[in-house]
């Protein structure tokens, strides 16, 4: 019995082609109402979960079930309550923005109005009426969004969302997303920015050979992963490294900033490379 | 099966014709093209029994270098069917029995007279395509009968002691008098020869029109393209695109969407075959042979176009399993045909579809064409049985 709380429940999920397991006995939960981000190097697994959840790939062992419905057996029923925004745009390349969308929402039912909402949503109502094939790479992709949002769905995958859009519209998506969480909807996506995930994402899952090996909030993994050690660059010119979990080190810093002799001083970042390693003993492709 | 998501696919696949236009451009060509052939060979005047393909013949020129009586009976005496394939034309006298270079597909007679005064010769020289003696047949049929019986006629002017001419009505006047004249020989040195009777009669296949053969052709095209063409590659354009797969995400179900392409797809080409045949011949669309005969087609092309969608994976895989298909298929038949081999054309559609359109078209729907089209309908039967389990196995995704 999946809780009411849980949206998406992933339970010992196996996938196979061939003999290569591409997910291997993955268990997730993802709640209603959260931004989940998926992370995880080429080959993870993370597109063949996602293929697993639109219904594209059957499991070749475990359950999933999305609002309480089995993916397999009953997914005429939850395909209406999804949007898919693909890594690869797929849009009828003849046809103008708005007339995809059009199409797209005769099929699901909505009013024609909400056509222009979501155009006007993605920013893209001025060139609605311009053939995609003239669209650039960004707009495509703000397109695909739009089609995702038509009949309101209460749970959006999306595969790289934010990949060729420049800050602006990456901001614009990252801000619908919000958005759709606010209001009660659920958001999948899968990246390789751990930036992105720690702007706007609630959880994140790391994947790794089809496995789970990190589940946490952003801020959580960041905590947990930050090298606590600051670098500095000496007067004379000299490259010194302070461990910040030292009380010795904590003092010896002190006193070579209270002298002056610290020319530069920085504090490490959250590298998620050195993290993925860490995790994983696999370098983050 | 709802109805607002098969309107909506229609709609789609219709824009899309629209705004890529390739299709209907063809389309269109066809049709001008059957507006044409209407317009300048119309049925009345494309009706000469063996003059369209025996030897290739379409045009025969009759040369000549001065108009004389004869000239003036053979113009006088062309009968209707031939009118729009014998053409006359006076031409330079150094030109008669000189080797003219000839389009394809045409022969020429030449005439003149010639000869010492009160000796006169009538040189006539035949011109045929090379290699096929025979071609002008039909035409020196006409020929020979009408100079015969112009010959006599001026003859008679002069002495009208000249016997009249023999029965003409049928085809057998030269043989009957040679065997009239072979009577005398051997009457005259004592022997007896038999009486000659000869008879002619009809057999149930009449001569293949070449018109109706064009108008069937175009037909037959029309169903191939839209079913065995268009079907596949668009529906493989949008596979290879990934917009197959954002429909199949949508809430239309994968038996609206193969419904909505085979409501499409087969109504563009019967209705497109229609369009042409009664440009060809109006009657037809009150033929229930024909209406039977367009769906059999259609339904043998678009298994086969189905069966090529569900296998291929891109748009040029498509392309190219059409071509191979209809490549393979005519080899087949003509190497059958060619050599005598029975019972293996009976598995193609391309065998008993064209038979049938064009016993219904030319109008000549014989016994035997009930059977083509039981083969027909067998076979479209298979092929829509083979597309069905191609797809349950290989799917459209």
């Amino acid at each position: 019995m999946v809780p009411p709380e849980v949206m998406i429940r992933i339970a010992g999920l196996r996938v196979l082609y061939g003999t290569f397991a591409a997910v291997d006995g993955l268990d997730l939960d993802i709640r209603r109402g959260e931004l989940f981000g998926l992370l995880g190097p080429n080959g993870a697994g993370k597109s063949t979960t996602i293929r697993v959840l639109i219904g594209q790939r059957r499991p070749s062992a475990g359950a999933v079930s999305v609002d309480g419905l089995d993916v397999v057996r009953e997914w005429a029923e939850i395909k209406p309550r999804f949007g898919y925004v693909p890594d690869r745009e797929n849009h009828f390349e003849e046809f103008s923005g708005r007339k995809n969308l059009e199409f797209f929402g005769e099929l699901y039912a909505v009013p024609r109005l909400r056509v222009e909402e979501a155009l006007s949503m993605v920013e893209l109502d001025e060139v609605a009426h311009l053939p995609v094939k003239g669209y650039s790479l960004g707009m495509r992709k703000k397109l695909l969004l739009a089609r995702a949002l038509l009949h309101e769905p209460k749970v959006l995958y999306l595969d790289e969302p934010t990949a060729n859009l420049d800050i602006r519209s990456a901001d614009v998506v990252h801000g619908i997303l919000r958005e759709r969480v606010k209001r009660g909807g659920t958001v999948v996506m899968t990246t390789h920015d751990m930036d992105e995930v720690e702007k706007i994402c609630d959880r994140v899952g790391i994947v790794c050979r089809g496995k789970l090996v990190a589940l946490d909030s952003p801020l959580a993994l960041k905590q947990q992963h930050t090298e606590r050690k600051v670098d500095v660059i000496a007067t004379g010119g000299a490259r010194l490294v302070y461990d910040m979990d030292n009380a010795q080190q904590r003092a010896e810093l002190g006193a070579l900033i209270a002298t002056g002799g610290a020319a530069s001083v920085r504090t490490r970042e959250f590298d998620f490379h050195a993290t993925f390693l860490k995790l994983t003993g696999l370098a983050f492709e | 099966m709802r109805g607002y998501i098969i309107k909506a696919l229609l709609k789609k696949e219709f824009a899309r014709h629209m705004a890529n236009r390739g299709g209907v451009a063809l389309a269109v060509l066809l049709v001008a093209a059957a507006v044409l052939l209407s317009v300048f060979a119309p049925q009345e005047a494309a009706t000469a029994a063996g003059t369209q393909m025996v030897g290739g013949v379409h045009h025969c020129y009759i040369d000549f270098d001065k108009e004389a009586p004869l000239i003036a009976h053979l113009k006088a005496h062309v009968p209707p069917e031939l009118k729009a394939a014998i053409i006359f034309r006076e031409v330079p006298p150094k030109r008669i029995g000189a080797l003219v270079p000839s389009p394809t597909g045409t022969g020429s007679v030449q005439l003149t007279f010639t000869g010492e005064p009160g000796k006169p010769v009538l040189d006539v020289y035949v011109w045929h395509p090379d290699g096929s003696p025979e071609a002008l047949a039909t035409y020196e049929a006409w020929f020979w009968k009408e100079v015969r019986r112009g010959l006599a006629a001026e003859a008679r002017k002069a002495h009208p002691k000249v016997p009249a001419d023999p029965d003409m009505a049928s085809d057998n006047w030269q043989l009957m008098e040679a065997h009239a004249h072979l009577k005398a020989q051997a009457a005259a040195a004592g022997a007896t020869v038999p009486d000659l009777k000869v008879n002619r009669a009809g057999l149930a296949g009449k001569v293949l029109d070449l018109r109706a053969v064009i108008a069937t052709g175009m037909v037959l095209f029309s169903v191939y393209y839209a079913c065995v063409y268009l079907l596949p590659t668009l529906n493989c354009e949008e596979r290879e695109r990934g917009v197959l797969l954002a429909q199949a995400l949508s809430p239309a179900s994968p038996g609206e969407l193969l419904l909505a392409k085979f409501l499409f797809y087969p109504t563009f080409g019967i209705g497109l075959a229609a369009t042409l045949a009664a440009i060809y011949k109006p009657d037809v669309l009150s033929s229930l042979f024909f209406w039977l005969s367009l769906l059999a087609v259609g339904g043998g092309f678009l298994g086969i176009g189905m069966t090529i969608a569900a296998w291929a994976k891109t748009q040029r895989a498509a392309f190219l399993g059409g071509m191979c298909y209809l490549l393979s298929v005519s080899m087949v038949l003509m190497i059958c045909a060619t050599n005598g081999i029975p019972y293996l054309p009976f598995l193609a559609v391309e065998y008993h579809g064209p038979r049938v359109l064009h016993a219904a078209l030319s109008g000549n729907v014989a016994w035997y064409h009930w059977f083509n089209l039981l083969g027909a309908v067998l076979l479209a039967g298979g092929w829509l049985f083979a597309a069905g389990w191609v797809f349950r196995r290989r799917g459209w995704q």
